[in-house]
């Protein structure tokens, strides 16, 4: 793969990202736990995962979080932060699963972000400086698991259908 | 599915429902004693009342009013400017581990328990 085709293809993967990251925060999820999203940029993340290397999922995720933070207009307020620790323990922890373990997509997509809700929570704990929304975790850290299935099973569709079509 | 993901799914479920056992213990406890509703701003505590007594307060926040309602043993937060109105459907909470939180506002509405021993363990923290 060429420099120039690399880069073509980390813009593109940050644009969707970015889309997702844009759409997400746009719906208002009946379910009122302060924090829970569906994960929709995860996607895009474990599609680059697998489809090219681990320096590459950092930077689409960093990048997807920057842009997209920039886009909504919070870059550096407390939302933006919590997506920052989130997105990079979740990054950190999918990178270290997918190595080191046996695991299928599925189950670093879970991994993934089960790690998202821990990050948040420590930046929660951080920036206000006690243990809120402590009681929310374990009910976030359960609902991690559906909506973590339900990435790794989108992402590992995408994989399935683009592979063999695009020659990387 | 193989099987190192389903021990995966089954660590997180054990992890979370650990990690719930604290909490636990903590609304056992405080259970019966006397509760008050302390309310923080940008980090500095704006408000202090008892949370047996009904009442209804309007503080400024960041983009506007918010109006905090208390009532039998429980509070809430009955009007409030912010783009999703999280804190408002979040409802009546009556117990010292569910903090209202209203990030929009920056403001965070607590319950805590007024008790000898609570106290001087936030002194020692």
């Amino acid at each position: 793969m060429n420099e120039t085709k690399k880069m073509m293809n980390i813009t593109m993967l940050v644009a969707i990202g970015i889309l997702f990251h844009l759409i997400e925060s746009m719906i208002v999820l009946p379910i009122v736990i302060p924090g829970f999203k569906l994960g929709l940029a995860n996607i895009i993340g474990l599609i680059t995962l697998y489809r090219y290397d681990n320096r590459m999922m950092f930077t689409v995720n960093l990048m997807r979080v920057f842009l997209a933070s920039l886009m909504r207009g919070i870059l550096f307020s407390p939302g933006f932060w919590l997506s920052l620790c989130g997105v990079t323990l979740s990054t950190c922890v999918a990178i270290v699963a997918k190595k080191h373990t046996q695991m299928s997509i599925f189950g670093v997509s879970c991994a993934a972000a089960s790690a998202h809700v821990i990050g948040q929570m420590m930046a929660v704990s951080v920036l206000y400086q006690q243990l809120l929304l402590g009681i929310w975790m374990p009910s976030l850290l359960l609902l991690s698991i559906p909506t973590g299935l339900c990435t790794g099973y989108l992402a590992n569709e995408v994989i399935k259908r683009i592979h063999g079509k695009e020659r990387v | 599915m193989n099987k190192a993901d389903k021990c995966m799914i089954c660590f997180i479920v054990l992890f979370s429902l650990v990690s719930y056992i604290p909490f636990l213990i903590q609304m056992t406890k405080t259970r019966h004693l006397k509760k008050e509703v302390v309310v923080e701003y940008q980090n500095e505590e704006v408000l202090r009342k008892d949370l047996s007594e009904n009442a209804t307060y309007t503080l400024n926040a960041t983009l506007g009013d918010v109006i905090i309602e208390v009532k039998d043993n429980a509070v809430r937060v009955e009007k409030e400017t912010s783009p999703y109105h999280l804190c408002s459907i979040q409802g009546w909470v009556n117990n010292v581990n569910q903090p209202i939180i209203c990030l929009p506002n920056e403001m965070i509405i607590q319950i805590e328990a007024n008790d000898e021993t609570n106290e001087v363990d936030t002194i020692i923290q």
